[in-house]
């Protein structure tokens, strides 16, 4: 047993530590089916206090600390990059500290699901407004803040993950532990709100990917959840991409509180229905783009006049609406009423056997993702000979494009672009230039998005370093960002690797 | 490195495990999900991801990918699962009709820990000390049974029972926990069964049905000890074999066919379905006296339920008892909280598997339920084990019993 295992140790007890070689594989990946860092120790600490002396302990032995949520980002965020380093499992701190009913604030521990808080808020008739990331109701809340993250329902209306952010507790790199928002002030009673006091502390760690500081304490702003619903699903006509974004903007134009507001590729529907996927669309004649939205109301009367107003929308432009029920085609009805929360990409991943997702999700202007798709098009074209490789082993290429794509803050939409693959363990048989290829082609695919200007939000390993390597960041962002950095965590401790500050 | 060969036939659901994380952590009220593995609940603070679904898959990756040996430490780790399949329930949760998860197709996370149990045992690192004892005992000729007792000593119920035939069409099979564990409950099966006029067969050269072997991954002798029990039921004339066990419901209907490659010269049936027959025909005559009013919630036995899709029946044969509101359990059905016993949890590691049966013993509480009934005797036995520990204030607050004794508390 090393000594920085004896050490990491006496903080924890031995129960809530291993360096075990079968439970360190077991946290050595994420989503993504090819990046892999196996830890050297894995920890699971109870509070900010311990986390807080390991952070110290790191510091002194100079180790890597990797935060460690829901375990759910595709890009390779929340295992070490490379092999070594310590993770946090926060999925130990789980606790629901506090929900002030007269404020509408709800405290949690970093390390409590989304899905937890909302089965706990829905007995107040309340919800988090946006419902978390879109993978499922496992992803932490600490890791949603940690990556502005979107996607599991309620971002049109609500926007990201960190919108609803009112204060922070945050252990730094160093091992000191702050409060932001209003708790900066030591004579606060409780969390009420993020801005003031000075700069907005807490911004400095939304978005992070984990460098700044280990997420202990969130204070989330939650809402009523309105009694009243609907949601309706589109068939869009022709030239689907440019449609979808036109009522995109159509609708923020005329500031209709619009839920959820989702596009759905021509692709995506034609390879889904030749799958066998998609039931409830295999009556369509073209298997053109879907498009549904959902939105709530107080009243039946409010919620006939936004239903009326989106639909004008919608239907001027030449869309047609879809029965109401699921068996009709209706996805929104499944997504909001039967699922309560997107449940989508599952069904999207496993298309065919190990067939995984090589993910390249990313924030842009409604006005601007048609033209993205279109490029996309021609990067997968330009890539054939590469692709066919898949092709030659598998029997299926690799499918690239965008999953569901929609409205978040702003007239900005998540692009849940990017191509499905395959590992290099395939058909009992290694495929050991799988890796490498797969690799190549997803930083070409990210790069060429990147070139587009759009905004990565979880950057994990593969975003944080590519954007440096293909010198995409202003030099003075760049610049300053890393001096922050190195005054957090002068010997780069936490998340060493992401971003690629000192080339580590 | 071992051949890996039966993990290898796996590959399609290892590799198509895209690691969401959902067995572990998914909390979902629109469908009735609230957690997933019991094992990591079990485990508490000390849940580390190796104790659920994902993190095994993790590490099977790791396997496949030649990055790590199967190992003792891994077998550890590995027989600490109860096979619940409550996993491939929440990995499975948005298939429908109208919207096909095709990796519903491939991904049986059940059939993943069986072949990495089978290539454990082949490579040496398993059965675990106390299950090696159960293959053990089930193999001697003097026992036949894992609970290495005397082979005579699970027939002795029989002294007190009239009316049973050595030959016939439909035969019981008793298996090995009832008989050894829980006798009055068979004798009260006999007594609601001869009164409902049907003709039981019985052999005293049953064998165990091997379950615990084939839970464990030890196939060598289940062969065996399903080839005797095939032909003895065919010796006895039986076009309908019925059993009290959700364990060896589960392995007479399921594995047994699959062992062989083909169909079963007979039907199997569970004890619930049994009864159902009777109760439908009115062949259950209830104390009209034994009507007062009661609140009983039911445990689905995973070997029933999400196993063998027996959800509906055991519910009907509560519901038609007088006086029973039959009333839901938070969790239940497809989404029901293991009992812990399963996979050979209980005998490996019996306080993990007493742990688990306490949280379900406190979910039948908060339902409201003055019974909590099941139809397995393993669940039977974990969840007594567990309700003793609980102590007075528990008991005071619910009562458990099998479905048989309940029916049988009301004739």
């Amino acid at each position: 047993m090393s000594e920085l295992y004896q050490k990491l140790e006496k903080i924890v007890t031995k129960k809530f530590i291993s360096d075990s070689l079968i439970v360190r594989h077991a946290y050595s990946r994420v989503v993504d089916p090819i990046l892999q860092g196996v830890p050297e120790i894995v920890i699971r600490p109870k509070d900010a206090m311990e986390i807080s002396e390991i952070l110290k302990v790191a510091n002194d032995e100079n180790i890597p600390v990797i935060p460690r949520g829901g375990g759910d980002d595709e890009f390779g965020g929340s295992k070490p990059i490379g092999d070594g380093g310590i993770v946090l499992d926060m999925k130990r701190m789980n606790k629901i500290i506090n929900l002030d009913e007269d404020n509408l604030i709800a405290t949690v521990e970093a390390g409590t699901s989304w899905g937890k808080l909302d089965d706990y808020l829905c007995h107040f008739g309340l919800y988090t407004g946006c419902m978390g990331p879109g993978s499922g109701m496992t992803a932490s809340i600490g890791g949603g803040i940690s990556h502005q993250s979107v996607g599991g329902g309620g971002c049109a209306k609500y926007g990201t993950c960190t919108n609803q952010l009112v204060s922070l507790e945050v252990v730094l790199p160093t091992g000191e532990i702050i409060e932001t928002g209003s708790q900066a002030n030591k004579f606060s009673k409780f969390p009420f709100n993020r801005f003031g006091n000075g700069p907005d502390l807490a911004g400095l760690f939304c978005g992070d990917n984990g460098i700044m500081g280990v997420k202990t304490k969130i204070s989330l702003q939650v809402y009523p959840r309105p009694p009243f619903a609907a949601y309706k699903t589109f068939i869009l006509p022709r030239k689907d991409r440019q449609t979808s974004s036109q009522i995109m903007l159509e609708v923020r134009r005329k500031g209709i509180d619009v839920y959820d507001l989702m596009y759905i590729m021509d692709l995506i529907v034609r390879i889904g229905c030749e799958q066998g996927m998609f039931p409830m669309w295999e009556q369509l004649k073209k298997k053109r783009g879907i498009m549904f939205y959902t939105v709530e109301a107080n009243s039946e009367q409010e919620l006939d006049e936004k239903v009326k107003q989106l639909d004008t929308i919608i239907l001027n432009n030449k869309a047609e609406e879809l029965g109401p029920e699921i068996s009709d085609g209706n996805i929104a009805k499944w997504h909001y009423a039967e699922q309560g929360h997107w449940q989508f990409y599952h069904n999207l991943w496993g298309m065919v056997p190990a067939l995984e997702p090589l993910s390249c999700e990313c924030f842009t202007p409604v006005t601007m993702y048609p033209k993205i798709l279109d490029d996309i098009d021609q990067w997968d074209m330009a890539h054939n000979e590469d692709m066919n490789k898949f092709l030659e082993v598998t029997g299926q290429r690799p499918i690239t494009g965008s999953g569901p794509i929609f409205l978040i803050d702003g007239n900005n939409v998540e692009l849940t672009c990017g191509f499905t693959s395959f590992p290099s363990y395939y058909n009992e048989t290694i495929h050991e230039e799988w890796d490498d290829l797969n690799l190549k082609l997803w930083k070409s695919l990210m790069e060429m998005l990147t070139k587009w200007g759009v905004q990565w939000y979880m950057m994990g390993e593969i975003a944080s370093r590519l954007m440096v390597e293909i010198e995409a960041y202003l030099p003075s962002y760049y610049k300053t960002l890393r001096e922050i950095k190195k005054i957090l965590d002068p010997k780069t401790i936490l998340s060493r690797g992401k971003f690629d500050f000192w080339g580590d | 490195m071992s051949e890996l060969k039966n993990i290898k036939k796996e590959w399609k659901a290892i590799m198509s495990c895209m690691g969401c994380g959902d067995c572990g952590y998914s909390i979902r009220r629109a469908v009735g999900r609230y957690l997933t593995c019991p094992v990591k609940e079990a485990k508490d603070d000390e849940g580390f991801e190796i104790y659920f679904s994902r993190g095994r898959m993790n590490v099977l990756k790791s396997v496949l990918e030649g990055k790590l040996p199967l190992s003792r430490e891994l077998a550890e780790f590995v027989y600490q699962c109860t096979e619940c399949a409550n996993c491939t329930e929440v990995c499975h949760e948005t298939h429908n009709e109208n919207i096909i998860l095709n990796t519903s197709k491939w991904i049986d996370h059940y059939k993943v820990w069986d072949a990495l149990r089978k290539d454990l045992v082949e490579a040496g690192f398993a059965p675990l000390d106390r299950h090696k004892d159960l293959v053990e005992y089930m193999n001697r000729e003097d026992m036949r049974n894992p609970y290495g007792e005397d082979n005579e000593k699970k027939f002795e119920w029989l002294a007190e029972v009239t009316n049973l035939k050595d030959k016939g069409d439909i035969v019981f099979f008793s298996g090995c926990t009832m008989p050894l564990r829980q006798q009055e409950t068979l004798k009260n099966m006999i007594k609601i069964l001869s009164a409902g006029g049907m003709e039981i067969a019985i052999s005293r050269d049953e064998w165990c049905c091997g379950s615990i072997g084939a839970r464990i991954g030890e196939y060598s002798s289940v062969e065996e000890l399903m080839k005797h029990n095939i032909d003895l039921f065919k010796r006895m004339g039986a076009q309908t074999v019925f059993t009290a066990c959700a364990g060896c419901y589960r392995t007479l209907k399921k594995d047994y066919p699959e062992l062989l490659g083909g169909d079963l010269p007979f039907e199997v049936k569970h004890i619930t379905e049994v009864m159902i027959d009777l109760l439908n025909n009115n062949k259950i005559i209830f104390d009209p006296a034994k009507t007062e009013q009661i609140k009983v919630t039911y445990h689905d036995p995973c070997h029933l339920g999400r196993h063998m899709d027996l959800y509906e029946i055991p519910r009907e044969v509560v519901a038609k008892i007088p006086g029973v509101e039959l009333i839901e359990m938070k969790r239940n059905r497809k989404h029901a909280w293991c009992c812990g016993a399963g996979g050979g949890v209980k005998s490996q590691f019996p306080e993990l598997a007493k742990d688990i049966s306490k949280e379900r013993i406190m979910e039948a509480i908060e339902s409201g339920a003055d019974i909590l009934t099941t139809s397995c005797p393993f669940c039977v036995g974990n969840l007594k084990d567990a309700y003793e520990d609980l102590g007075a204030e528990v008991k005071e607050k619910i009562k458990l019993i099998d479905i048989i004794d309940l029916i049988a508390s009301k004739i």
